[in-house]
Parts: C-alpha cells; sequence; structure tokens
C-alpha cells in the first residue's frame, strides 16, 4: 500500500500582535494620567488607621500649607478669591466635591478660613483628605 | 574538520516575548499609579451659619482641644483612649448623644484629626466642631 506522508504542523498560536496592543494600552493610559494629573503641593498629610473614599467624579481640592497659603490647582490664592473660585466651580458642576487636604502640622485657624468659606457658601458637604495610617 | 550547517528558521515576530512583558508590566504600573490619586478620609456635613441647633443639655458632650492637644471633657483631661470609653459610655446612656468640639485657633490639625476618627469611629451621627472665640 502507498502512504502519503503529510507533513505535521507545528500547532502555534501567533503572538506576534501582543506587543502591539500592549503598547497601545500603555499610550492610552498614560495619556489618560496625564488628563487626571493633580498638582499636589508639598505637605506633611495627617493621617488615621481607617478611612471612607470621598472621591467622586468630579473633585475640587483647597491645599493648605502649614504657614496658611492656600492653593488651589497649583495656584496661592487668598480666601477673599477662594470663594469666588468655589462659587464659580459650584455653579459649573453642582456635584463637584470640595477636598481640604491640609498640613498636619497646620493650625487650625487656617482650617477655619476655609471651613466659614463653604458655610458662607452653604455649601453642606466637606471631605477631610487624610493619608492612611500604616502600622 | 567538517562544518555542519543548520539552518535557522527566520526569525518570527512573536519571538519577541519579553518586549509583551515589558509592556504589560509598564501598563500595571500606571494603573497603580493611577490608583494613588484617589482622595481618603472623612465626609462631614456643615452646619447652617447662624442657625444654631437646640439641644438637650443631657445629651450635649463638650469637648474642649487646646493648643498642645489636650483633650478637655467637663474640664478633665484625658487620653485618645479615654475619650473613647467615655463617648461609648456617654452613647450607651444617651443614644441620640451630641459631640461638640471646641477647638483652640493655634490646635494642630491633626490632634482634630484625631479626635474626629475616634467620633467616626464610635459613629456618633450627631458631631458639631467649631473654634473658639468664633461664631461658626
Amino acid at each position: 500500500m502507498f502512504k502519503i506522508a503529510r507533513r505535521k504542523r507545528k500547532a502555534s498560536i501567533a503572538t506576534a500582535s501582543m506587543s502591539d496592543i500592549g503598547f497601545l494600552l500603555l499610550i492610552f493610559i498614560m495619556l489618560i494620567s496625564l488628563i487626571n494629573q493633580r498638582h499636589e503641593e508639598k505637605i506633611e498629610y495627617s493621617e488615621a488607621k481607617i478611612l471612607e473614599k470621598t472621591q467622586e467624579e468630579k473633585n475640587l481640592e483647597i491645599w493648605i500649607k502649614k504657614d496658611g497659603g492656600i492653593f488651589v490647582e497649583g495656584n496661592q490664592i487668598s480666601p477673599e478669591s477662594l470663594e469666588l473660585l468655589i462659587a464659580g466651580k459650584i455653579a459649573e458642576e453642582p456635584t463637584s466635591r470640595i477636598h481640604i487636604i491640609a498640613d498636619k502640622n497646620t493650625p487650625y485657624k487656617f482650617i477655619n478660613d476655609v471651613v466659614n468659606v463653604l458655610q458662607l457658601l452653604q455649601h453642606r458637604v466637606v471631605s477631610f483628605v487624610v493619608k492612611e495610617e500604616l502600622r | 574538520m567538517i562544518k555542519r550547517f543548520m539552518k535557522h528558521a527566520p526569525d518570527d515576530s512573536s519571538s519577541s516575548g519579553a518586549l509583551n512583558d515589558l509592556s504589560f508590566l509598564l501598563i500595571i504600573f500606571f494603573i497603580v499609579i493611577a490608583g494613588f490619586n484617589v482622595n481618603k478620609g472623612f465626609l462631614l456635613n456643615l452646619p447652617v451659619k447662624d442657625k444654631p441647633r437646640i439641644v438637650k443639655t443631657a445629651d450635649l458632650m463638650k469637648c474642649r482641644l487646646t493648643a498642645d492637644g489636650a483633650i478637655l471633657v467637663d474640664g478633665k483631661s484625658l487620653t485618645l483612649d479615654e475619650l473613647r470609653t467615655a463617648v461609648s459610655e456617654k452613647k450607651a446612656e444617651w443614644p441620640n448623644m451630641t459631640f461638640l468640639l471646641l477647638i483652640d485657633t493655634n490646635t494642630e490639625y491633626q490632634h482634630v484629626v484625631d479626635i474626629i476618627y475616634e467620633i467616626k469611629q464610635q459613629k456618633i451621627e450627631n458631631f458639631s466642631f467649631r473654634m473658639e472665640d468664633s461664631d461658626v
């Protein structure tokens, strides 16, 4: 009997496009993280053991340094201009969450100034941002 | 010497395994970094200005936080642990209790955070805070 020998092909999965997909995803995530870039001020965070997530879709971060300097998006502002800025932000995006991020050594009077502005604008919910204590 | 030449298959693009690994490691790195930007802390409701709330004296627990971080309840100095016990005892007796925190102007923020943390842990619903010598 005559047998035709068939050439056996080695089974393989083509993974050539994997690196392309990987790098496309990488570029996408890098761009997204660039868009979501936040202006951080150099502060020593106050700490607590258990915290809740206070982040919302729209956020406004108010940074307070220990010398009382108030910063929003990298710019130092006075309590008077803070009032205008918050009012504008809330008018633009009513669901915005206000975050107070203060240095742990900041005297409370400086935080109280910001709280006063929020009360004046009748803003009810405020997030006091704290870092999780690792013990 | 007889040299035997072996035929090598031409490099196929699927042999770039290290590149795949590298790209996915970078993706994981960026995803993790993105997770660091989430704010955590305490959500507090600010009271309405110039609209005082009437509270029964029996329900009220007044706590004073001095500039050096000392906690004073009814003129008695307490540690954080003692405050925790005092609050839980008060809550057991008066479930609708109100905790009022009076903060000195120069108290460091960390001391305020410590008290807020304890109050949140005790699940006190009526929590009010204001700076001493202010009309907040």
